[in-house]
């Protein structure tokens, strides 16, 4: 298996994009082959089965926020993709199922069984290397613009298990595949995971009880050491400024820490 | 098969890699609340008092820089956001906490 993926990786590298097609089919007439391809899958499409592996997650995990609700969110990913009118469908071998995307690119799937046994993959009318794909989890009736650190862990939690950050390449997603669980990215200080802001961020706070504390500058911009050349490898790409590592991993902050921000655009 | 050049390739390509922080210049506090004022301090004045230091530019033109200066119990962090003509928007302060890591 891991030498299959390898033989991808290899082949990606060395550019030649191994596409396969979901459904073909072929006709000899008069010595020409015919093959009429329905659809072709894109190497990084969207797993069906995992998105409903990582909704499955959201309801064992669910303690971590109790009140919350779950909805998948499309961001973009590439300087030039147009967020709007995006449409997502299911596509298996002989399954199509439209996916209902509200004005804020966000979504959820319903368990379809046929697609889950055709290994469906979920695919937007937009090229899938130009968006990346987060979990929001969102427990209602918090103050306006902050987040609750339970909500977050369980955005990696299912944001891993579901398979959603884009990388760029096949390589950098078999490695993660291959390296990483959403314990050991979500449970880890190394682990990594992305959140981004609704806005261009300058600060992180927690607030738990009486204690408050700023998060360092290196919790912001992916780290603050992308440089140019790095940042197309990362699904930080265009949102590098809305970009925070929140410590999710640190079980000194309870799942009731109020994450708060002070935005680029805030008055001095 | 041996997988471990392909590894290497991966985590030495990879953008979102963990790497080691810089930490920014260590400039004396005092100096700094002197010199820096959100609205009229710039660029050009930032880097002739207390020279370069660790910044992350933005597409929208703006840039985040990183001061640093001692502090009890380690570092307090000067955080500026310089807009795109070059001036000082924003300042804040990150005190040490006692819950940070202490260095290696």
């Amino acid at each position: 298996m891991r030498h299959r993926a390898l033989a991808c990786v290899l082949s990606a590298l060395l550019g030649a994009p191994s596409a396969w097609t979901a459904h073909a089919q072929t006709a000899p007439a008069e010595g020409i082959q015919t093959v009429t391809v329905t659809y072709t899958r894109d190497p990084v499409d969207k797993s069906y089965r995992k998105m409903i592996r990582g909704m499955e997650r959201f309801e064992h995990e669910h303690a971590l926020a109790p009140q919350a609700t779950l909805r998948l969110r499309l961001l973009p990913r590439a300087p030039t993709v147009d967020m709007h009118g995006i449409t997502l469908r299911v596509i298996g071998d002989h399954i199509t199922v439209p996916v209902t995307v509200a004005p804020d690119n966000s979504f959820t799937l319903l368990r379809n069984e046929q697609a889950l046994q055709e290994d469906a993959a979920v695919v937007a009318n937009r090229k899938t290397t130009s968006m990346t794909w987060r979990a929001q989890v969102m427990t209602p009736g918090l103050p306006p613009g902050t987040r609750r650190l339970g909500d977050l862990r369980l955005e990696c939690l299912v944001g891993m298990e579901a398979g959603l950050v884009s990388n760029s390449s096949p390589l950098f997603g078999w490695i993660s595949n291959a390296l990483t669980s959403a314990e050991q990215v979500c449970n880890s200080p190394d682990g990594n995971f992305l959140f981004f802001t609704e806005r261009p961020v300058f600060a992180v706070t927690l607030h738990a009880g009486d204690r408050t504390e700023i998060l360092p500058f290196r919790y912001l911009y992916a780290g603050g050491d992308q440089t140019r050349d790095m940042l197309p490898f990362c699904d930080c790409q265009v949102l590098l400024d809305r970009t925070y590592y929140a410590p999710i991993w640190d079980r000194s902050w309870p799942d009731d820490t109020l994450v708060t921000f002070d935005f680029m655009d805030d008055a001095p | 098969m041996n997988l471990r050049p392909i590894l290497l390739i991966a985590v030495l390509l990879s953008g979102c890699a963990t790497r080691a922080p810089e930490p920014g210049t260590s400039v004396a506090e005092s100096r700094f609340d002197q010199l820096v004022v959100p609205g009229r301090t710039t660029r050009a004045e930032l880097l002739a008092a207390f020279g370069p230091t660790k910044t992350v530019q933005f597409d929208s033109g703006l840039e985040t820089w990183l001061y640093t200066t001692p502090a009890a119990g380690g570092h307090t962090e000067l955080v500026l956001l310089l807009g795109r003509d070059g001036i000082v928007k924003k300042m804040r302060k990150r005190p040490p906490y006692p819950t940070d890591p202490q260095p290696r």
